[in-house]
């Protein structure tokens, strides 16, 4: 049989239990004598409580007694404060309210950026961040100043001008050259073939 | 409460700037402004300009354009034409943003029309105005009688020449062979060309200037040379700093040996790495003025960037074109381009690459026609 929890029981005896408990310790009571004596227990503990302060002086004026008591407390913190070592609490205050603003609008910042930032940039940044980090100046190894200047690169599929790692573009994007060059003065040459006519037609772009 | 009103108002803020750069930045686009700007005495003039598919999209602080132009030019001049070189220009100053389009084995005959197609991509920095976006002029025009007309700016003159030497080599170098092996010797010729054009490497290639880079582990590397018992010029010494996969600044000694001055010698750069592949990494043009019997120091302010994979091994050096002071010009000559090492990885002439492409499309009888013009 499960039993009420005694705080239950003593509620239900001052009367304090909540409506919707009260009928289910009621019934429950009604029908075990355990509990029964644990309430007939209560109510003489309240006699006997009643009882005693009614043997307290009448003229006790108890609003200035806690006023007192109060205000000892509060004296005795303060001569703890003085001789014990002074712990700092974080000020908080509204200062955490400029931080988690100040943050929202950064994240705010980023994402509208990142968005609309062209991808090349994007790209040329995250790498541009790489090398930082790859060189570590800190390191005391000497910062290779890499890719200084547009770069021209040549592959199977045509020329592409390059700077600081992101692509600015390539020539004859649709087709596919038959043949190009490099030549070391900044300047590539892309041949393409005009598959119907034979016409051969080579397009040069100069990075320099 | 001052803070929601903060977020509120910058939020708006973003927004509105996402809404003004987005279209942009994710390829919009606007008409593309241009201008085509003939001399009034100029070979050639203008028939006909479609200029479909060309847009200028803003991509961070530049306008990429793309200029895709098909012109239609009648020859106004009483010679043949043999080639042709056009300027496109978005910025003259901005890498990138100078183009050319040149077409070589041409043969147009006077008043005849002829067409030059262009796909080019180039760059033009936002502050410098959108009218005209992007300009297309003449550099030069080479004609039968290897008579030159054009500003020149390109030093499209000397390339024209090369191209139209090389394509007279060889024309007569295949003539030749139909005489003596027939049209079967000639098929068998142009399969092998096609043959090796499809075999032939194509290794991805940077070139950086003016770089200063990590010189760990840097080594000297000499370069070997092809002999060309017929050229003018004959490269005595060579190297080049190696790094990684890296190759800068070759120095080359040339030494003239014929009886004329030399204004301008362009070689081939052709690497070989530790797996053996083998591949034309650049050609290093240099202007001199070198007079008969004497030598000279040549170096390239360059650096050249191989895939990482690539471990540069050995290197090797072979002139292409040499000009003369009084602007004519050498080019190897068909056995000297015979070398193994040569066949595999430089290309054929742009004339032998058209010979091929009509024999694909159109079969032997086609080509022997084409022959039988020049």
């Amino acid at each position: 049989m499960t039993h009420p929890a005694q705080t239950d029981l003593a509620l239900y005896t001052t009367g304090d239990l909540p409506l919707w408990r009260s009928p289910l310790v009621r019934l429950h009571i009604a029908g075990c004598a355990s509990c029964r004596s644990w309430i007939a227990a209560f109510d003489s503990d309240r006699e006997s409580i009643r009882r005693l302060a009614a043997e307290m002086p009448v003229d006790v004026n108890w609003d200035r007694m806690a006023a007192e008591m109060s205000a000892n407390v509060r004296v005795g913190l303060e001569a703890g404060e003085c001789v014990a070592s002074r712990v700092r609490r974080p000020a908080l205050g509204t200062g955490w309210r400029v931080a988690a603003a100040s943050a929202g609008v950064a994240v705010l910042l980023v994402s509208a950026w990142w968005l609309n930032m062209p991808r090349a940039d994007s790209v040329a940044l995250s790498r541009a961040m790489q090398k930082i980090a790859q060189a570590g100046p800190w390191r005391g190894n000497g910062l290779a100043l890499d890719d200084r200047g547009p770069t021209v690169e040549v592959s199977a599929s045509g020329i592409q001008l390059q700077q600081n790692g992101g692509t600015l573009g390539m020539s004859q994007g649709q087709q596919r050259p038959i043949n190009v060059t490099l030549s070391v003065q900044g300047s590539a040459r892309a041949r393409y073939i005009d598959t119907d006519t034979g016409q051969v037609t080579i397009t040069g772009v100069y990075a320099q | 409460m001052r803070s929601r009103v903060f977020l509120t108002l910058f939020g708006v803020a973003a927004l509105s700037y996402g809404q003004a750069s987005g279209p942009a930045s994710l390829g919009g686009q606007q008409n593309l402004a241009h201008k085509i700007d003939f001399p009034h005495d100029a070979p050639v003039t203008l028939a006909g300009d479609e200029w479909g598919g060309s847009a200028a999209t803003v991509r961070g602080g530049a306008y990429a354009i793309d200029v895709r132009v098909a012109l239609s030019l009648r020859n106004a001049s009483q010679r043949r034409i043999r080639g042709i070189t056009l300027t496109v220009l978005a910025q003259e100053a901005t890498p990138g943003g100078k183009g050319s389009i040149s077409v070589p084995s041409l043969d147009v005959a006077p008043g005849e029309i002829f067409s030059v197609r262009g796909d080019l991509h180039l760059l033009r920095p936002i502050g410098v105005g959108v009218s005209p976006m992007v300009e297309v002029s003449l550099d030069g025009v080479l004609f039968d009688d290897l008579n030159f007309y054009g500003p020149d700016k390109l030093h499209s003159r000397r390339s024209m020449m090369v191209w139209e030497l090389e394509a007279r080599r060889d024309r007569q170098f295949f003539k030749a062979l139909l005489e003596q092996a027939g049209p079967d010797g000639l098929q068998k010729e142009l399969l092998a060309s096609l043959a090796r054009d499809a075999d032939r490497p194509q290794f991805g290639v940077q070139m950086v200037r003016g770089r200063a880079t990590n010189t760990d582990g840097e080594r000297d590397l000499k370069f070997a040379f092809l002999k060309f018992p017929d050229a003018p010029v004959e490269p005595t010494s060579g190297m080049a700093r190696i790094a990684g996969n890296e190759a800068r600044e070759p120095k080359l000694v040339v030494h003239n040996r014929s009886p004329r001055s030399i204004s301008y010698l362009e070689m081939g750069w052709i690497v070989r790495d530790s797996q053996g592949r083998e591949f034309l990494a650049a050609s290093m043009p240099s202007e001199m003025r070198l007079p008969p019997s004497s030598s000279s120091q040549l170096l390239q302010d360059a650096a050249l960037r191989f895939d990482p994979r690539t471990s540069v091994e050995s290197m090797t050096g072979f002139v292409s074109s040499v000009e003369f002071g009084d602007g004519s010009m050498w080019i190897p000559n068909r056995a000297e381009l015979n070398d193994p090492v040569l066949r595999r990885v430089v290309a054929p002439s742009p004339e032998e690459q058209r010979l091929v492409q009509i024999y694909r499309k159109r079969g032997i009888n086609a080509v022997m026609e084409e022959l039988k013009k020049f």
